[in-house]
């Protein structure tokens, strides 16, 4: 156990620094974007009738910096502001604080992200296994299409493919909110039920995008364990076929962690089509709005968060890793 | 010239002197042996066809027809017409360059950059590498199409080589990391101990010796990451992130999704599904020639 | 279901494999691994399968347990094992339970015979569940005579995960996953070879001694002339995926008579006396062409070949009490 929180705390450590280097780096985007937004939003305060200090007030709520100071100043000043887990104010929610605007965004995508990988990831498998042991026969074949069209398949054209049969041919699933709106929020069935109908149509097509890539890699994975002696040695001593499908699946699914912890970065990426496609409210939805509203505090906020949840789930990811392996736990 | 090291000890080629020219008749036969491979072939072909000469096909200016509003399929219009009346085809064609040339651009970039990082990482070890690694592990940690999408206010996307140049920086992890290892197992190998030892130049061994031993490896991924290219521009254009500022297919699906209202209305479906359909195709080509490239260089395959 | 074999009718074998042949697909076709083998296990002995890498060896015990892994392919023969029948016709689950409980098998890679993410005493568990064993902590007291037995930690061994043993360690729990359902016939494959000579020489004697006390029938199979001289009671040699020659193997280590057997026999350098003694075999070992010949496979580095032998292939036949030779110039003679 002991090397698993070493091997834990430097992952935790990683994390941070990762962290840090991506709120450098949108600091310095908007910070030195071509006509500087904060400079710019500074005038046009001015042009208003505010007085330069007035002004100045303003866009330090807002943008979390300040104008006219060195930038490193303006540096340090910005990263204190984001332990303080202050993101400055958005623009276009009317000075609405970032953080608020996210964190009420954030649990949306989670838990379409959570389900969609989780679903895609127990199906994939079970697919990969039953395409490796039968890949001789139609079933497998079958069942390895199955995968390489879906992987193949771009995810917004996936989106919309269903988005276009879910909910217009035939109309039998919601669109856009995560929830039907007439129903009070709470622990109600009415309330849940339409929670799940609505996510129904994004985690599905997160799961969908997903299971080609789990179901391709498993595969592999069990052709290569299938051969290892320890399998053949399992047969010899006369094992129970469940027995030795276990060990197999075992043995195969570790290697899978590290693509799931690499997976995560691209589900996160994925939210950007699905919630636009879906109109889901989540943070990938808010960072395409933020852009095309120009919301630089906003779009910096929502980009933070979404690295932050794929670096913590990879952080997760590795720790679940190095409990199941006991070749690292040791 | 006379200690020339065996470069191909992998594949045994040097035993061939007509290697380049049997080479070519070996790929050609590879590909005709399934029928799938050679439809892969003659898509991928068509598309690159279609990127070069694509434009001049056309009028610069693609003619407008108030008359054919989202007009129908026909022969006239053999994918229908937008909103404007304009051939849907037309639009397809000549939209296919920015894509094909920006997504070529963004696979020579995320080769380059994938191969020199890796070969520098797995040849040199020690402190290049574990550098070199940090930054892998976090170009592939950062969700790559959201930095792209947050990069597309600072970055003028307009020049198909710029959108390669950005596709490229965030993409090279993965190759830079399968090519470290490989390198690395490389470097142990007796012909490349032995050219350390005769003390020629690491950059004379990184590029003669261990390059040509990875470049099927390498071969294949650059098909992977046109594919990858396309998607991730083609998704900054539909997501309307990217100022509109030549036509292509991102930009027609955008404009059908957000703009004619192609999911509720059936008559703008056409403008829809003619890029989805350029895509889709596009990418079953590079798939089914991907079969006849990994028989081309995996060796294990070619003797079955 | 033993009983028989516990008695011991001597006359009956306890494996009795007749007309066996399997062969390797390939793309070049179906490549001969192991050809018209008739051969009886003497009950209660120690049976020693000697021929070089690619000779069918391992083919052939893999056979027994009618567990040949593809691309190999077991074409017809069969393999009578008492009170289980034929292990290549019975229906898979008899085949299953037979495997373990009734043939013991320490194969070649033994080294990295264990599930890497289980602990030994839980695959020591796996076995006995599998094998309807009623009395699981009985079973895991065995397991730990048996690994104290061979010299090891029991304790130590059965909470450890495979990673945690050193090589000659693993293949010491390998010996004991064979032994512990207490099968009665229990097969080496080059069981022996991995490990350094002392580890070698005390492994061995364990083995030999379990046989003797447990009344088993051991086969042994190796490259090595040593391990034969030393530790059997019959001897049978493979050359080609075919069987040139067996017999007692004090009489056959006195007086090979296949050229084959001479020639082992002739390159095993000695202690005492020079090393330029051993005479080392010319030619390379058996390969795809060679089974494709019509003649005696071992014709091509044959000192004593005759014409005949090229065109013909010799069959095993009885030449004196219990011994049996498969090459012209021994069976013509007769």
């Amino acid at each position: 156990m002991k090397t698993v929180m070493a091997r834990l705390a430097k992952r935790l450590v990683a994390g941070v620094i990762m962290i840090l280097v991506v709120a450098s780096f949108t600091f310095l985007l908007v910070r030195l974007m071509p006509g500087n937004p904060v400079e710019a939003k500074y005038q046009s305060l001015l042009l208003n009738g505010l007085t330069p200090v007035q002004a100045m007030d303003e866009v330090r709520v807002m943008y979390g910096f300040i104008p006219h100071q060195s930038l490193w100043i303006q540096y340090l000043h910005y990263l204190g502001q984001i332990l303080h887990l202050n993101l400055g104010q958005s623009i276009s929610y009317e000075g609405t604080p970032v953080m608020r605007i996210i964190l009420g965004a954030a649990p949306w995508t989670i838990i379409l992200v959570l389900t969609g990988t989780v679903a895609s990831f127990i199906v994939g498998i079970l697919a990969g296994v039953i395409a490796a042991i039968r890949r001789n026969s139609p079933v497998g074949s079958a069942i390895t299409i199955s995968g390489s069209v879906l992987h193949g398949i771009p995810l917004f054209v996936m989106a919309l493919f269903l988005a276009y049969v879910f909910t217009t041919i035939w109309a039998v699933l919601p669109f856009g909110a995560p929830y039907n709106a007439a129903l009070t929020p709470g622990f109600n069935g009415p309330f849940i039920s339409s929670l799940a109908r609505h996510a129904l149509l994004p985690v599905f097509t997160y799961a969908l995008a997903s299971y080609g890539g789990w179901l391709l890699t498993m595969k592999s994975s069990v052709i290569s364990v299938l051969g290892d002696d320890f399998i053949l040695a399992s047969e010899v001593r006369g094992l129970k076929t469940s027995t030795r499908v276990g060990y197999i699946a075992h043995n195969a699914i570790l290697p899978l962690f590290t693509i799931l912890a690499l997976s995560l970065g691209f589900m996160f990426g994925g939210s950007l089509f699905i919630e636009d496609i879906f109109d889901y409210p989540g943070l990938g939805n808010l960072l395409v709005n933020a852009i095309n509203n120009r919301d630089y505090p906003l779009m910096s906020g929502a980009f933070l968060l979404i690295t932050v949840a794929v670096i913590a789930s990879n952080i997760i990811t590795d720790f679940l890793y190095s409990v199941v392996d006991p070749r690292i736990r040791r | 010239m006379s200690m020339r090291l065996p470069k191909t000890v992998l594949h045994n080629r040097s035993a061939n002197p007509n290697f380049r020219q049997s080479f070519w008749g070996f790929a050609w036969r590879t590909i005709v042996k399934k029928p799938g491979r050679l439809i892969g072939f003659a898509i991928i072909v068509l598309f690159a066809l279609m990127g070069i000469f694509g434009p001049y096909l056309y009028p610069a200016q693609l003619p407008i027809n108030p008359n054919a509003i989202y007009a129908p399929i026909s022969w006239q219009y053999p994918l229908g017409t937008d909103f404007e009346g304009t051939s849907n085809l037309a639009l397809v064609v000549t939209g296919a360059r920015y894509v094909l040339f920006a997504a070529a651009m963004g696979a020579v970039f995320t080769v380059v950059f994938g191969t020199i990082l890796g070969l520098c990482a797995g040849y040199f070890i020690g402190l290049t590498d574990s550098v070199i690694m940090r930054i892998t592990d976090f170009i592939l940690t950062i969700p790559s199409f959201p930095l792209l999408v947050v990069l597309s206010t600072v970055w003028n996307f307009g020049q198909p080589v710029a959108m390669g140049f950005v596709l490229g920086i965030t993409g090279w992890g993965g190759l830079a990391r399968a090519v470290r290892s490989q390198t690395m197992s490389l470097r142990e190998r007796g012909f490349i101990e032995a050219a350390r030892g005769l003390g020629l130049s690491p950059l004379y061994i990184l590029f003669r010796e261990i390059l040509p031993n990875v470049g099927s490896y390498i071969a294949m991924n650059l098909l992977l990451a046109v594919t990858g290219s396309i998607y991730a521009e083609v998704g900054l254009f539909f997501l309307g992130v990217v100022p509109f500022q030549v036509n292509n297919w991102g930009v027609m699906l955008n404009l059908a999704v957000f703009s004619a209202g192609a999911m509720s209305s059936p008559q703008a479906l056409p403008y829809l599904l003619s890029p989805m359909l350029a895509i889709l195709i596009l990418t079953l080509g590079i798939v089914l020639f991907l079969d006849a490239l990994d028989e081309m260089f995996n060796p294990r395959l070619r003797e079955v | 279901m033993s009983a028989e074999l516990m008695h011991g009718k001597s006359a009956e074998p306890a494996v009795r494999v007749r007309g066996l042949n399997v062969v390797y697909a390939t793309s070049q076709g179906d490549l001969p691994a192991v050809r018209d083998v008739d051969l009886d296990i003497e009950a209660e002995k120690i049976t020693g399968i000697i021929g070089e890498s690619g000779s069918g060896k391992s083919t052939l015990v893999m056979a027994l347990l009618n567990s040949v892994g593809k691309p190999g392919k077991i074409v017809s023969g069969s393999v009578m094992v008492p009170g289980v029948g034929d292990m290549l016709s019975i229906d898979r689950e008899r085949q299953r339970r037979a495997r373990g409980k009734e043939l013991g098998l320490v194969f070649q890679a033994a080294q990295n015979s264990l599930n890497p993410l289980r602990r030994i005493g839980h695959q020591v568990l796996d076995l006995g569940r599998s094998h309807e064993v009623r009395d699981l902590r009985d079973l895991l007291r065995k397991a730990s005579d048996l690994l104290t037995r061979l010299g090891m930690d029991a304790d130590r061994v059965l909470t450890s995960y495979q990673h945690e043993l050193s090589g000659g360690m693993r293949q010491r729990v390998g010996i004991m996953f064979a032994l512990i359902l207490d099968a009665k016939i229990v097969i080496l494959d080059e069981a022996t070879t991995a490990l350094d000579m002392l580890s070698q020489a005390s492994v061995l004697e364990i083995v030999r001694e379990l046989h003797k006390e447990r009344g088993l029938t051991t086969i042994l199979v190796t490259h090595d002339m040593g391990v034969v001289a030393d530790m059997a009671d019959r001897v049978v040699v493979m050359y080609g995926g075919e069987i040139v020659e067996e017999g007692p193997s004090g009489s056959v280590l006195s007086h090979p008579a296949h050229p084959y057997t001479q020639g082992l026999i002739r390159a095993i350098p000695r202690i005492s006396g020079a090393i330029d003694r051993a005479v080392p075999l010319p030619g390379a070992p058996a390969d795809l062409k060679t089974y494709l010949e019509p003649g005696c496979p071992f014709y091509q580095r044959c000192a004593a070949a005759m014409p005949k032998c090229q065109a013909n292939r010799p069959t095993s036949l009885t030449v004196s009490a219990d011994r049996k030779v498969a090459c012209f110039k021994v069976t013509d003679h007769d």
